[in-house]
């Protein structure tokens, strides 16, 4: 028995949120039904799909999908699953194959996910149809790229990618635009980590400003204890990505947060604020920086180069750092477990040594044994067992900010030390949750 | 390293570096889950680098994210944080056993005054009310310098290195 209109509608107000939106297994069951199965959701970059049969799994909510590359050069976003006995056909993470072959009965599909053989066929009854719709894979009814980012919606009717992206395009555009030839590769290598708690916590927290001066301040202290000379071993990266969460009222004030419809947001103008900027002397930067004028000209790289926007989210499930080169996704398993998967790009065409830093940023911020990601999961885990250790009238305040936001003029709002990004996912969400109903 | 480069016993001299690096390893590890890190840190020889691969094999460490890839200077910034009682990881602090085992030296890669030595180790962590096991291959290199041996290398190849994980913060 699904949770009727009046009841989803009670569970947010336009400063708070119920606890229920984190704990409860019915609201998580209707989030992944109308939102991980409407909206647009990242399932791959085409890097991994270059060539006629390959394949890359992916998630749209907590459903298992292939994406593929058939024989016409389509992309497919089929469901792992065996339309015979269930089982998965692809066990692979990723790989190239002309195939996907059922290891139970040897059912037979093409990477267009239509069924293509089976054994024994003379056994069936005269009224099986191979090319039954039921018995092809299913697939995401809409699949749609932009700029190599490759997304799918579970929905057959709905706004169309550009539609959904809205300005959040400009966080793509500006990160493939880093790249002197346009082209990025995806690093094979993924860090996969798992809190327990809710999917929403870790949105919540990417855009805010006011906590890593909080739950960060023991790297930020162990950095900035730290006396040595940066070497060429890492030339002070590690040290200055961890003094970067010393946010303090000046940050507090000067980093802008930009709330968008849909509930997109991000960070404007943490490097103006000096957090993470340009070095004076960087012969790598330079080296970068000179390649890059070579293909755009001098305005149009500074341009690029000088676009401030951190944690560019594009809800529900991924997170863009378009400086570092860095993709995060967030797949909901359960009401309190979550499933994070942190991968960087290779910009095709820039020196190797700005790879290594995208890596080195990876490595730092989102390996399992980082020195400020664990910090945060340990927080996400500690409000999952406070709201389950709670009574039924407990509520989360969103308030901060409210007064001080400033409209946008093509929507949204802008304004420091807001939770201005949660109230615009929160928006999203009700939107999403009772949409039609 | 292949099998036939690998060495447990043998030769006397053989034997006496594989005891000499054995007890190391046992104080290293003994070291460890006494929670004396900068102890620890002491058994690194200026130069040592630290590495934690995420992929079975990794030969790359630039090109290839780590779980953990760093140098004594690093290590001595994570050390710092670990004793901080702000590091919500590690309050409370995480208790760990390890045992280490199958020690065995290569004579392949063996040099005048270094030594590669593989061992297996298994560390288990309680924290919090939890409980997780880690398992892997360890090669260090050890080096004789004037003040006894020193790591100049360690690589901790955890078995699941590719897995989904939860966040962790003990020393391995």
């Amino acid at each position: 028995m699904a949770l009727s209109l009046e009841a989803i509608k009670g569970l947010v107000k336009p400063h708070a949120v119920h606890k229920d939106v984190y704990t409860d297994q019915e609201v998580f069951d209707l989030e992944m039904e109308r939102i991980f199965g409407k909206t647009w959701l990242y399932v791959a970059h085409e890097s991994q799909l270059r060539k006629a049969g390959d394949f890359v799994r992916a998630r749209m909510g907590t459903q298992d999908y292939v994406v593929t590359r058939d024989e016409h050069g389509q992309i497919n976003v089929l469901q792992n699953r065996c339309t015979h006995r269930g089982a998965t056909l692809c066990n692979e993470a990723r790989g190239n194959t002309s195939r996907l072959v059922c290891g139970y009965h040897q059912w037979m599909f093409d990477m267009g996910g239509k069924l293509r053989g089976i054994p024994h066929r003379e056994s069936y009854p005269t009224s099986f149809d191979m090319n039954a719709e039921q018995n092809s894979l299913k697939r995401a009814p809409r699949v749609a790229g932009y700029r190599g980012f490759i997304f799918a919606s579970l929905s057959e009717t709905g706004p169309s990618l550009e539609e959904f992206l809205g300005p959040m395009h400009v966080a793509i555009d500006n990160l493939v635009d880093r790249s002197p030839t346009g082209e990025l590769e995806l690093c094979d290598t993924a860090f996969r980590l798992e809190f327990n708690a809710n999917w929403k916590m870790h949105h919540e927290n990417a855009n805010d400003t006011i906590h890593p001066g909080v739950v960060h301040s023991s790297s930020v202290m162990a950095a900035r204890q730290h006396r040595s000379e940066p070497s060429s071993f890492d030339y002070g990266q590690t040290q200055e990505m961890l003094q970067g969460n010393n946010f303090s009222k000046k940050e507090w004030e000067a980093i802008e947060l930009v709330a968008l419809p849909g509930g997109h947001s991000y960070m404007d103008g943490i490097y103006r604020s000096n957090l993470l900027a340009r070095k004076e002397s960087d012969p790598i930067r330079d080296k970068y920086e000179a390649i890059m004028e070579e293909v755009y000209g001098k305005e149009r790289t500074a341009e690029i180069l000088n676009l401030d926007r951190f944690n560019n989210l594009i809800y529900p499930n991924i997170s863009i750092n378009a400086q570092y080169h860095q993709l995060r996704l967030v797949h909901p398993i359960a009401p309190d477990r979550t499933l994070v998967i942190s991968q960087c790009f290779r910009l095709i065409g820039a020196p190797d040594e700005i790879f290594h830093r995208a890596v080195r940023f990876l490595t730092t911020l989102s390996s399992p044994a980082s020195m400020i990601y664990g910090d945060d999961a340990t927080i996400f885990e500690r409000c999952n067992q406070g709201l389950h250790g709670s009574d039924t009238e407990a509520w989360i305040d969103m308030s901060r900010g409210m007064d001080i936001d400033r409209a946008l003029s093509e929507g949204g709002t802008i304004s420091a030390a807001t939770e201005a990004p949660i109230r615009s996912q929160f928006d999203a969400w009700l939107g999403y949750m009772t949409q039609g109903i | 390293m292949n099998d036939a480069t690998i060495l447990s016993s043998g030769a006397q001299a053989v034997d006496a570096q594989l005891a000499a690096a054995t007890k190391f390893l046992y104080h290293e590890a003994w070291l460890l889950d006494a929670g004396r890190y900068t102890d620890w840190l002491n058994l690194l020889d200026e130069d040592a680098e630290y590495w934690i691969p995420a992929r079975p094999g990794q030969k790359d460490s630039k090109n290839t994210p780590s779980i953990i890839y760093e140098n004594k200077d690093l290590l001595s910034m994570r050390i710092r944080r670990l004793s901080d009682p702000r590091t919500y990881q590690t309050s409370p602090a995480p208790r760990t056993r390890r045992i280490v085992g199958n020690v065995l030296i290569s004579l392949e890669a063996a040099q005048n005054d270094s030594l590669t030595v593989t061992s297996v180790v298994f560390i288990h962590e309680y924290r919090d009310e939890q409980r997780r096991l880690f398992s892997a291959q360890c090669t260090h290199v050890l080096r004789e310098t004037a003040e006894g041996l020193k790591i100049a290398s360690k690589r901790i190849d955890l078995i699941d290195c590719d897995a989904t994980h939860t966040a962790f913060m003990s020393l391995l």
